[in-house]
């Protein structure tokens, strides 16, 4: 489903070149939930921008669901348009689009892949009910707690029934009852769809019930454990 | 969705201050097209009313509105007396600032050959045209007299028997007409005590140069001024006459100058008119361009409010059309909704702006047309910014 192979990362040139992400390469199969861990400035946030090719990587190949995207190179795929349809985004702030409404904010996502006003509106009312906030569907943001925008921005990253889930920090601006309930909810979400769920954390207590944990140091990538109880092994 | 009208309705304040601001000045840019246009329409209505063919002044001169003009009075007959000429008619012009129903008001006071004569009142709004030799006059309804009113002005007082409408000289200001001895006297007319100055120093010069008091008392009326003088004279051609052949008769035989109605016109619209009008349209530029800024301004100052917003958009992947259609409607919006109430305010102040204004639609439609153009001109730098804003922005904490 999702392929890196030695996929790097180097700002700068010559002397001046650090390389911020050494060749990396993973598997990931469809519903699989992968943690990457790492302190901060480890890389972590750099390999997600290479994943979905917003900053492309140095050299590398990238494959999504059999689509190579980059082979040490572009490869002619329209990018933008493949993450509107084929990658779904979940951020640590949240960013919800602060003049919309939460329908509208996941109605959005649905009318950028071509879906009327009104299948946009019945299916995002739909998916909001599913994470539980269809009450707070006509809220602005500012009017939701952090909890309630970040199951906005899940509704969001699920409107287009995405392949792949990049959640960047997901849990960073909630507390640790809310940070579990999110991440629960986005283990309920690659079992029950499908979906590979990468997500960057720097917080080992957000981990329960991942499959697969990277651990990103100085820009090395390593499996710091894998298969079922993975987490409880790491932690322990 | 229209992201453009959501963004819009959680700035709506900021948005309604703005389109009131531009809509004012826009206003003034409204209204100074129709004063430019009624400079003109003032400019030329007492030449395109005198339905003149020819305008006889005097000799290098440029009159006789742009320079004065005197000729002497019974030039006309000789001038009548030109092939080719049907009719001359002496006319007199003097501008003059006097207490008339209340107010100190400037007019403009033509004098015409009440007898068939032409360069007199066109319509009336109400009342005739001036029948008695003397004291009767037509005023233009701007000065707020009645039919009937009794009008002092030098040493005598004139009677309104005619009323017009829109009948002005060339800076807006309402005109009176009166017979041509009443205008002449009028216009020459000098205050007692300046005739009075002006005989005692004749009766010394005389004195001086031999003669006796008896003798210089009897050759002082001799020597007092002519107020027998016109400032121009009009020509009616006789049909079929050739204007050019009739022009150049009384330039080279009668020393006048001579200029067409369409001469006329041009020589106010480039003399009189023109510095007023690229006055006019300086200011017109000036506030425009002050508006496409203002617009400029805040749709830059909004975008870069969302500019975040605008880097999520770009992560989830939406088009950079979209982004560019956000930013465009959202400075069409202020433009159109500016120009809009500016259109409005037009309409209420117009009813009691002092000076004639002349509103055109082809003008008000290039005053929109240019702001239009402006508006896109506008949001091309919040659109630049917003371009060439990463993606990866929206990551950041």
């Amino acid at each position: 489903m999702v392929v890196l192979d030695h996929v790097s990362q180097t700002f700068g040139e010559g002397d001046l070149a650090v390389q911020a992400l050494k060749p990396a390469s993973l598997s990931i199969e469809a519903g699989e939930l992968v943690a990457l861990l790492g302190p901060s400035g480890s890389g972590k946030s750099t390999l997600l921008l290479a994943i979905s090719l917003i900053q492309p990587p140095t050299t590398g190949r990238i494959v999504i669901d059999g689509q190579t995207l980059y082979d040490d190179g572009p490869t002619g795929i329209d990018i933008r348009g493949f993450r509107r349809r084929k990658i779904g985004f979940i951020f640590q702030q949240h960013n919800l689009i602060p003049f919309l409404t939460a329908l509208e904010n996941v109605a959005l996502m649905l009318q950028l892949n071509g879906a009327s006003r009104r299948e946009s509106a019945r299916r995002a009312r739909d998916l909001l009910a599913y994470l539980e906030i269809g009450h707070r569907a006509d809220s602005l943001p500012a009017r939701l707690s952090g909890g309630e925008q970040q199951r906005v921005a899940i509704g969001r990253a699920l409107a287009n029934e995405p392949v792949l889930i990049l959640a960047d920090e997901p849990t960073a601006a909630l507390d640790t009852e809310r940070g579990t309930k999110v991440m629960a909810m986005l283990r309920k979400i690659a079992r029950e769809r499908g979906s590979v769920v990468i997500a960057v954390t720097h917080d080992h207590r957000m981990i329960e019930g991942f499959d697969t944990i990277y651990q990103l140091d100085d820009g090395r990538l390593t499996c710091a454990a894998a298969g079922e109880g993975s987490a409880r092994r790491l932690m322990s | 969705m229209e992201l453009a009208l959501k963004d819009i309705r959680s700035h709506l304040g900021k948005f309604l201050a703005t389109i009131v601001g531009v809509a004012m000045l826009l206003a003034i840019v409204l209204v100074m097209n129709g004063i430019y246009q009624g400079n003109i329409q003032d400019g030329v209505w007492l030449i395109d009313n005198t339905a003149s063919d020819l305008w006889v002044v005097e000799r290098g001169r440029g009159g006789p509105f742009n320079e004065a003009s005197r000729i002497a009075a019974d030039s006309y007959k000789s001038i009548a007396a030109t092939p080719g000429v049907l009719r001359a008619s002496p006319m007199a012009l003097y501008t003059a600032q006097r207490d008339i129903a209340g107010h100190d008001q400037q007019f403009t006071v033509i004098g015409y050959d009440i007898y068939g004569g032409a360069g007199g009142p066109g319509q009336f709004v109400a009342g005739r045209a001036i029948r008695a030799p003397h004291y009767e006059m037509v005023a233009d309804r701007k000065l707020g007299l009645q039919l009937g009113d009794r009008v002092p002005l030098g040493g005598d007082e004139y009677r309104v028997v005619g009323l017009t409408s829109g009948a002005v000289d060339s800076g807006g200001n309402p005109l009176i007409f009166l017979s041509l001895a009443d205008a002449q006297k009028l216009q020459f007319e000098q205050d007692n005590r300046a005739l009075q100055a002006a005989a005692a120093a004749n009766l010394q010069r005389l004195e001086r140069a031999g003669y006796t008091p008896e003798q210089a008392a009897r050759l002082l009326p001799l020597l007092a001024a002519g107020t027998s003088n016109i400032n121009a004279v009009l020509v009616t051609l006789a049909p079929g006459a050739d204007g050019r052949a009739v022009a150049a008769h009384i330039r080279d035989w009668l020393y006048f100058n001579v200029y067409t109605t369409n001469q006329e016109r041009d020589l106010m619209l480039e003399g009189k008119l023109s510095r007023m009008s690229a006055v006019l349209g300086l200011f017109r530029t000036l506030l425009i361009l002050v508006s496409i800024v203002i617009i400029a301004l805040i749709v830059y100052v909004l975008t870069i409010e969302k500019i975040k917003s605008i880097a999520t958009l770009k992560l989830i992947g939406a088009p950079n059309g979209l982004i560019v259609r956000l930013i465009m409607t959202q400075s069409m919006l202020l433009t159109l909704a500016s120009f809009v109430l500016a259109y409005a305010l037009r309409e209420l102040i117009a009813p009691g702006f002092p000076r004639t204004l002349a509103f055109v639609a082809p003008h008000t439609a290039i005053t929109f047309a240019v702001m239009l153009a402006g508006g896109v001109l506008a949001s091309l730098m919040a659109v630049w910014h917003a371009l060439r804003t990463p993606a990866q922005l929206a990551l950041g904490g």
